[in-house]
């Protein structure tokens, strides 16, 4: 390798920088799992594409098959080759943001799930107490209706989460509070499963569940609920779906999916990075009423239950909208009387 | 003896290079296929691997992992031992580091680093003894109980990061941060490449001394090559062979040290992509010699560094890079198919 070659390789590599009247392009960084998860990747993917489409600036989208070690790599690669928007979609890379963003004040930069200090830094969180208690309003009607196959009259509702941590207990103390809204009396079994991805274990856990008389499970365990999903269809029971619209993945057994609108905010992040007013330094939250969060359509189940158990929904999400019902957050509340 | 020795090199360059001139090759037909130019995308990737000092210091980076798992894996392969289990003892070395790091006190200072590395070691080479001794005493396959042990040590540090070890600052299964004094310096900030690096040449340096010059290095090497014969001249294969699997033990343990308290600072859910099973290919590319190991290491380590950030400047998917790594794996492995032999002789 001569140095003629390297320099006029360096020299193709920085023509290959996208030059732009506008704007400086956006850089996407896929977490662990990458793009064709089904789920969080793609799911902010295609926010990402429809913002990039939307407002006329170039972006990337970066997948790496060690993207845990080279995080930091790539994020100022990115911004010293110009990038003037760098999304991380991966948790671990929160730590190495907030250490390197100050380097390059003129990159603005976005990280997820969790708070990241500094003024070109964006961290984004979802409202998934809201969602979840919505999920909990509905479950607890369908839970003692008669009539509907597969639904015994006990009021009791099941949870099954992957890991006891705050992030995951926000989901649950919502969709408890939820099903108190409707049925102060209602009963719902917790269980952990220690893992995101073993599904013959949620299949297994949500068996037992079911046969403890619980008929709707709320699943918030990744690839574990995958099991709790396919335990409903076989013994003919409900699940809830989480994240993105599982209700396709057993039709008629999936009751809704409360799913989190990574898109959403995704886009979000790039209209305002184009329109000059990235909220560098600002927490977004994106909870129902920036649609960050909701139900599903649930066209699969829609027709099993009565129209007004949807009205009951709706009410509730407008009153948390309106600011008249307030929805616990244990990541930023701690934990309620009710839920240790 | 000249001429053998040319012989020697030729072949073991050709061992090198010809996979990677394949690779290069079916990748330019699928550039061509994608509408994209080969010429221009190799271009593009070298001057991300090695275009400037932080371009070479980002794939000495993603090397340095490598350079462990390789030498993990060659201290075994040239003994005739097929340890798959590199990866089980990476992982288990660093959440040992990674632990230690963080709850032992700071004050110890710099004698933290140190510390830590020797636990990592101490719990790679236990580790990596259990299926030595297996297969030293009761025969038990060691393709076998290496890949199911790799599957134990993954349930194992999953479970302690997700409950014991897990930090509570966290959403996500991570472990607290080491402290600082446990921490590898970085060689050249902010780049990341860490002293982790250095010890993995000095590793690299170590092996081939013990290799060569050292009576049980190359008594190693004759059990590889013939265990009656072995056995007939005195030497202790069961010995041979557990010692193998403990010094494999001790560098991939001190390989997962190196990437938690330099590249890391913690233990977190994929902290190993895939190293150990890497580190094999490496070692194979490399025929177990340091310095084609070391120049696989930088080629892997170049790929894995090269191949995410042309994604910043071109539309060529992680993919190509895949296919490279694939078709370099694939044809380093035309040694494998000697070790496979050996070891049916053996039988």
């Amino acid at each position: 390798m001569t140095l003629k070659t390297l320099l006029a390789s360096s020299a193709f590599a920085l023509a290959a920088v996208p030059a732009l009247a506008d704007s400086a392009p956006a850089a996407l960084i896929v977490a662990q799992g990458g793009l064709g998860d089904g789920s969080w990747n793609d799911t902010a993917y295609a926010g990402f594409e429809a913002g990039i489409a939307a407002v006329g600036i170039e972006g990337r989208a970066i997948e790496s098959n060690d993207v845990v070690a080279q995080g930091e790599e790539i994020m100022r690669r990115a911004a010293d080759s110009g990038f003037g928007l760098v999304i991380s979609l991966e948790y671990a890379h929160g730590e190495a943001m907030q250490s390197l963003a100050g380097d390059y004040p003129d990159t603005n930069w976005a990280i997820y799930n969790q708070v990241r200090e500094g003024d070109n830094i964006a961290s984004v969180l979802f409202g998934e107490h809201e969602g979840s208690y919505l999920a909990g309003v509905l479950a607890a009607q369908v839970t003692t209706t008669e009539g509907i196959e597969g639904i015994n009259p006990e009021a009791i509702l099941g949870v099954i989460a992957a890991v006891k941590s705050p992030g995951i207990d926000k989901f649950i103390v919502g969709f408890i509070q939820g099903a108190q809204s409707i049925n102060p009396d209602i009963q719902v079994q917790v269980a952990y499963s220690e893992t995101f991805g073993d599904p013959t274990k949620g299949e297994q856990m949500a068996n037992a569940m079911f046969e403890s008389g619980a008929d709707i499970i709320y699943h918030i365990a990744g690839g574990t609920g995958i099991g709790v999903i396919a335990a409903a269809e076989s013994s003919g029971h409900f699940a809830i779906g989480v994240d993105t619209n599982q209700d396709g993945m057993a039709p008629g057994h999936v009751l809704t999916s409360m799913v989190k609108r990574v898109d959403v905010a995704t886009e979000q992040l790039v209209r305002d990075y184009a329109a000059g007013n990235f909220p560098g330094g600002q927490t977004l939250v994106f909870g129902l009423a920036e649609n960050g969060v909701g139900l599903t359509d649930m066209e699969y189940t829609r027709d099993l239950f009565p129209a007004s158990y949807l009205d009951a929904v709706e009410a509730a999400r407008a009153s948390i909208i309106a600011g008249d019902l307030h929805v616990w957050d244990v990541s930023s509340e701690g934990y309620p009387d009710f839920f240790q | 003896m000249t001429s053998t020795l040319f012989k020697t090199w030729l072949e073991r360059g050709t061992g090198f290079a010809l996979p990677v001139v394949i690779a290069l090759a079916v990748s330019a037909v699928v550039l061509l296929a994608i509408g994209e130019s080969p010429l221009d995308t190799f271009s593009l990737i070298l001057s991300e691997s090695f275009g400037s000092a932080r371009r070479i210091a980002s794939t000495l980076s993603a090397a340095t992992p490598l350079l462990f798992t390789a030498v993990a894996t060659a201290i075994c392969f040239r003994a005739g031992v097929f340890n798959v289990g590199v990866e089980g003892a990476f992982l288990i070395g660093g959440l040992a580091a990674v632990v230690a790091g963080f709850s032992l006190p700071a004050s110890l200072g710099w004698a933290l680093t140190p510390i830590c590395l020797a636990i990592a070691a101490a719990f790679g080479a236990a580790w990596l003894w259990l299926p030595g001794w297996l297969l030293a005493r009761l025969e038990v396959d060691e393709v076998v109980s290496t890949l199911m042990l790799n599957f134990i040590a993954a349930a194992i540090t999953g479970y302690l990061v997700n409950g014991p070890f897990l930090s509570a600052q966290s959403g996500n299964n991570v472990t607290p941060p080491v402290h600082e004094a446990a921490e590898l310096s970085r060689l050249m900030p902010p780049a990341t490449l860490h002293s982790g690096f250095l010890i993995g040449l000095a590793i690299l340096f170590v092996y081939a001394i013990w290799a060569r010059r050292t009576p049980a290095g190359v008594e190693g090497a004759f059990v590889g090559l013939n265990r009656r014969f072995s056995r007939a001249v005195g030497i202790s294969v069961r010995h041979t062979i557990i010692l193998a699997m403990v010094l494999s033990g001790v560098v991939a343990g001190l390989g997962g040290a190196s990437h938690g308290l330099g590249q890391l600072y913690r233990y977190t859910d994929g902290f190993s992509a895939g190293y150990g099973f890497t580190g094999m290919a490496v070692a194979l590319l490399g025929r177990n010699h340091p310095v084609g190991m070391l120049l696989g290491a930088v080629l892997f380590g170049a790929l894995a560094s090269a191949g995410t950030t042309i994604q910043l400047f071109s539309d060529i998917p992680l993919d190509l890079v895949n296919i490279i790594q694939g078709i370099v794996m694939i044809f380093s492995v035309v040694e494998l198919g000697r070790i496979t032999i050996r070891r049916r002789a053996r039988a």
